[in-house]
């Protein structure tokens, strides 16, 4: 029993590595192993191709730099958890965000997802696009969302 | 993760005096650079000017949407410019482009960009929105524009 299995959804940048942080934090604390996912956004690559805004060669170029920078993320997110003594699995997946994230925690039968914070304000046509409100609403497990960036350096300088 | 939060006034470019695409995009990332949010000026147009090679990103309806992923900038930025006699971007529909969205991002920031992109993309397909931004006189007005059609 107990929380053992925890995933955090990334998406590369400087919000995705403290959020990352603090799962690490997290399961160091719990003595759980960390799972962190990152998909590469065929909707969106879908969207821009079929809006005319990005042209064939561009967002093959743009799927491909995804992928490179969702290895090398994972990679550092690993560094991270082995640094601190946490049980690691990369998990990198194209798709729709949301869908592709929860069924990650399904996979895994997970007991707590972590994600970046929401947006501030939203409406209810942003909830119903954005896919950060739509892992927040359709994950199955506890979500932590992770705010106060500057604490989650200290918690996580602290271990 | 609006445009509203990245769309600043003094990157607003209310009357073009650009006659042509690379005016346009100099014109605008002037503005830019002017709130100091461009490393290095001339490689973000490059960059950009290098994108556009690959095809027009006149998408029609009088809008251009220039783009890149370049290490000239640190994060996302986006610029605004209007022409009222029109530019000709070589856009798909062969009509001049009236409204232009200058934008670049990290590389490190890809899915954000590419979110913000889709974003604009799907807003500027609304003829409501387009309609009210080439009515809009003041750059205040463009951002209130985008906060009441992403709210």
């Amino acid at each position: 029993m107990g929380i053992k299995n925890i995933v955090v959804s990334v998406a590369g940048g400087v919000v995705s590595l403290l959020t990352a942080k603090y799962a690490v934090y997290l399961a160091q604390q719990l003595d759980a192993k960390l799972t962190a996912v990152y998909v590469v956004d065929e909707k969106a690559l879908g969207d821009l191709l079929k809006s005319k805004i990005f042209v064939e060669v561009e967002a093959q170029g743009y799927e491909s730099d995804l992928e490179e920078q969702g290895r090398r993320f994972l990679e550092r997110v690993r560094r991270m958890a082995e640094q601190k003594g946490v049980a690691f699995e990369p998990v990198l997946t194209r798709g729709v965000v949301h869908d592709e994230v929860v069924e990650t925690i399904k996979q895994l039968n997970a007991d707590m997802l972590v994600m970046g914070e929401l947006k501030e304000a939203v409406s209810r046509k942003e909830i119903f696009y954005d896919e950060g409100e739509r892992i927040f609403r359709e994950s199955p497990c506890t979500v932590v969302v992770v705010k106060d960036y500057e604490k989650v350096e200290m918690l996580y300088g602290s271990i | 993760m609006k445009i509203s939060d990245y769309l600043k006034e003094h990157a607003c470019q209310m009357n073009l005096s650009a006659q042509n695409k690379e005016e346009a995009i100099r014109e605008i990332a002037g503005s830019l650079n002017s709130g100091g949010e461009i490393n290095e000026q001339e490689a973000f147009i490059r960059d950009i000017l290098e994108r556009e090679s690959l095809g027009s990103t006149g998408i029609g309806h009088g809008v251009a949407i220039p783009h890149s992923r370049t290490d000239s900038v640190d994060g996302f930025l986006i610029g605004f410019g209007k022409s009222s006699s029109g530019v000709d971007f070589s856009a798909l529909d062969g009509e001049p482009v009236h409204l232009i969205f200058l934008m670049g991002a990290n590389p490190q920031e890809l899915n954000l960009y590419l979110r913000l992109l889709a974003e604009l993309s799907k807003l500027l397909m609304d003829a409501a929105f387009r309609r009210e931004l080439m009515a809009a006189e003041k750059s205040s007005d463009i951002i209130a524009l985008f906060q009441k059609f992403e709210s």
